[in-house]
């Protein structure tokens, strides 16, 4: 970390009125995120929907994601909980620090806006939105899907990510944490079904 | 059983869906009028559906349009340098004249329930995958990953120089812990609790009385429903034996409870229902004088407030009252009767019980250590704030979810599962 950094940290620990737990750097962490070669994956501006910019499919967006979202599933990587054959690495070697600062940066930058191409599946469009009325996904994730806290922002993400997060819930790939079971919610879903609903959140903006 | 009285067309259309596969489902489950009460989930958790498969929200059941926002608190891990936690707790924490507290171990994810093995190992249960050991090499107890691979193991135990975990369904043995942590085997002892996630972290008291027997609660899959038989008890189970039987009924959510040493008999604090506003009901801390006794779930709430819906008949008066009322959505977790020798005399046999705190309320409480004080036979029940500070601003940077009784210096160690930190208490008598 650099000196300006160990400063700011040294401020936030001795003001009483910034005692609570510290707000990350997104400059810091833009200068690790490049570091780390994060852009390679997820894009320059945390937007992973360029064509021929992600080097496999299913990689997410990580622009506009919520600040505390980011850092659990940074702690979860850098813990093995959530399992990424990519990400596990990469998370290894991260500290608390660069935790915080990774997350306020990619909070920072603007979620992927503009009007959504032409739909090519409208009737996904359609059964999506009623899965997720179904599921109450609005409860967690927030009343136009743009994230909590520690719940994901949805909408305008990647649907081929939206579609991987749901089979791999569904699978027991990923496991949910805390409370909620993103594996219950997901188990009356079929194939059709986590199609539509990755299809529909991925159009929301 | 009761006959329940169902809801609207729609929430019953809502529970079957749960259950039901594909297009079925969602065609059933569209609402037909869109207004503001629709809106708001009602679940019935009286079907065999909802209890094999609980969705995914089954926590957030009954809420009212008023309470709309108060989604659930971030409950894991937040990334906290150890220094700044230092920091953290010089600045925030306030003790009871005398007493200190300092960062005993930082970067323990999600710690959960702690227990001593006999060799002075800390074990400590989390809420995600892992189970931890530390150990005190001069001044400083390292610590380290040694079980991996577990869904919640939130509730740990020791006997004999075996290591028990319960997880969700199953209490999991490793034998001679201390011996083998590099590589502890598990062997299932126990699988006879429900399979869901809902209300299914566990916490295990030790039975002191009988060696080798452990108090554990089973919660319901739901907020407050007609509850599945096996569930929202306290059963009395020997993982050597494979055995358990039935200790008290009618508990909704305890994650904690303790022995008393002077009677032997189990004192436990249960969370109350939800979704009735942010000042009822009180959660409590209840005393199991007789075997078998009733608490009162999902009937009657802090002894004296009849279900809206559940009482079905029922009056309060039937069930066991509360000893004590700890106040509204203060999430009471572990607890312990103190029984070491640093504390001042007066302590002794008190009982310290780490409140979590609410985690949806529009103004959080709770995230502190209370001192209870009660007589032998639950009577004359007083409490007061021991430390406090993990709230601020309205909200937590750090929420206690277990206590324990150092069995080296008497001190009083604190889990935490969201800074991901145990801290230790201690008492000089200087300020």
């Amino acid at each position: 970390m650099q000196v300006s950094g160990w400063i700011i940290a040294a401020l936030i620990v001795c003001l009483p009125i910034t005692a609570i737990a510290a707000q990350g750097n997104p400059a810091e962490g833009k200068a690790k995120a490049e570091a780390a070669g994060c852009n390679a994956c997820h894009g320059p501006d945390g937007v992973a929907n360029q064509d021929g910019l992600a080097i496999d499919k299913n990689m997410p967006n990580l622009a506009g994601e919520p600040d505390l979202y980011l850092q659990f599933q940074l702690v979860y990587f850098r813990k093995g909980v959530r399992k990424n054959d990519y990400m596990n690495p990469v998370a290894e070697s991260l500290s608390d620090v660069d935790i915080r600062n990774l997350g306020a940066y990619f909070a920072s930058l603007p979620a992927p806006g503009g009007s959504p191409p032409p739909d090519s599946a409208p009737e996904d469009t359609s059964l999506g939105a009623k899965v997720a009325q179904a599921l109450h996904c609005a409860n967690c994730h927030g009343d136009h899907f743009e994230g909590v806290e520690n719940m994901g922002r949805l909408a305008g993400q990647r649907e081929d990510y939206l579609y991987k997060a749901l089979r791999d819930f569904k699978g027991g790939a990923r496991v949910a944490t805390g409370a909620a079971s993103m594996a219950e919610v997901v188990y009356p879903l079929g194939d059709l079904e986590m199609k539509a609903l990755a299809h529909y959140m991925s159009r929301l903006h | 059983m009761h006959k329940v009285k169902r809801s609207s067309g729609l929430l019953q259309a809502l529970v079957i869906a749960i259950g039901a596969p594909g297009l079925l489902m969602l065609g059933l489950s569209m609402p037909t009028t869109a207004n503001a009460e629709d809106a708001l989930i009602k679940y019935n958790g009286n079907t065999r559906d909802y209890w094999e498969h609980p969705p995914g929200d089954w926590f957030m059941g009954d809420e009212t349009a008023q309470q709309h926002g108060t989604h659930p608190y971030p409950n894991q891990p937040t990334p906290t340098p150890n220094d700044e936690l230092v920091g953290l707790v010089k600045d925030n924490i306030k003790l009871a004249p005398g007493f200190h507290i300092e960062v005993l171990a930082s970067g323990i994810d999600c710690a959960r329930q702690m227990v001593f093995g006999s060799d002075g190992t800390l074990y400590v249960g989390c809420w995600t995958e892992h189970v931890y050991a530390l150990q005190k090499h001069g001044d400083k107890w390292d610590a380290k990953v040694i079980i991996k691979g577990l869904r919640q193991p939130t509730g740990i135990g020791f006997y004999n120089g075996n290591l028990y975990v319960t997880d969700i369904d199953k209490i999991y043995r490793y034998k001679d812990i201390a011996n083998n942590l590099d590589n502890p085997k598990a062997e299932t002892v126990y699988s006879d609790f429900p399979p869901y996630t809902s209300h299914g972290w566990k916490y295990m008291v030790a039975d002191t009385q009988n060696p080798g027997w452990f108090y554990i609660p089973v919660g319901p899959p739901c907020n407050v429903c007609m509850i599945p038989s096996g569930t929202a008890q306290y059963r009395h189970v020997n993982p050597d034996e494979g055995i358990s039987e039935v200790a008290a009924l009618g508990q909704r959510n305890s994650v904690g409870g303790d022995v008393d040493p002077r009677s032997g008999q189990l004192w436990f604090s249960e969370n109350a229902r939800d979704w009735m506003g942010d000042n009822i009901p009180s959660d409590k801390l209840n005393h199991l004088a007789k075997w078998g006794e009733h608490f009162g779930y999902p009937y009657c709430h802090q002894g004296d407030i009849p279900d809206p819906k559940y009482a079905m008949g029922h009056k309060c008066s039937e069930f066991t009252p509360p000893a004590l009322n700890v106040g509204p959505h203060m999430a009471p977790l572990g607890m312990k009767f103190y029984s070491g020798n640093n504390f001042p005399g007066e302590y002794r046999n008190n009982i310290f019980l780490a409140e979590h705190g609410g985690w949806n309320q529009f103004n959080h409480t709770g995230a502190r250590i209370m001192r209870i004080q009660a007589d032998v036979d639950g009577k004359h029940v007083t409490q007061e704030p021991f430390a406090w500070g993990w709230i601020k601003d309205n909200k937590y940077w750090g929420r206690p979810a277990d206590v324990a009784v150092s069995p080296m210096d008497g001190s009083l160690l604190v889990s935490d599962d969201q800074a991901g930190a145990i801290y230790r208490i201690w008492y000089d008598g200087k300020s």
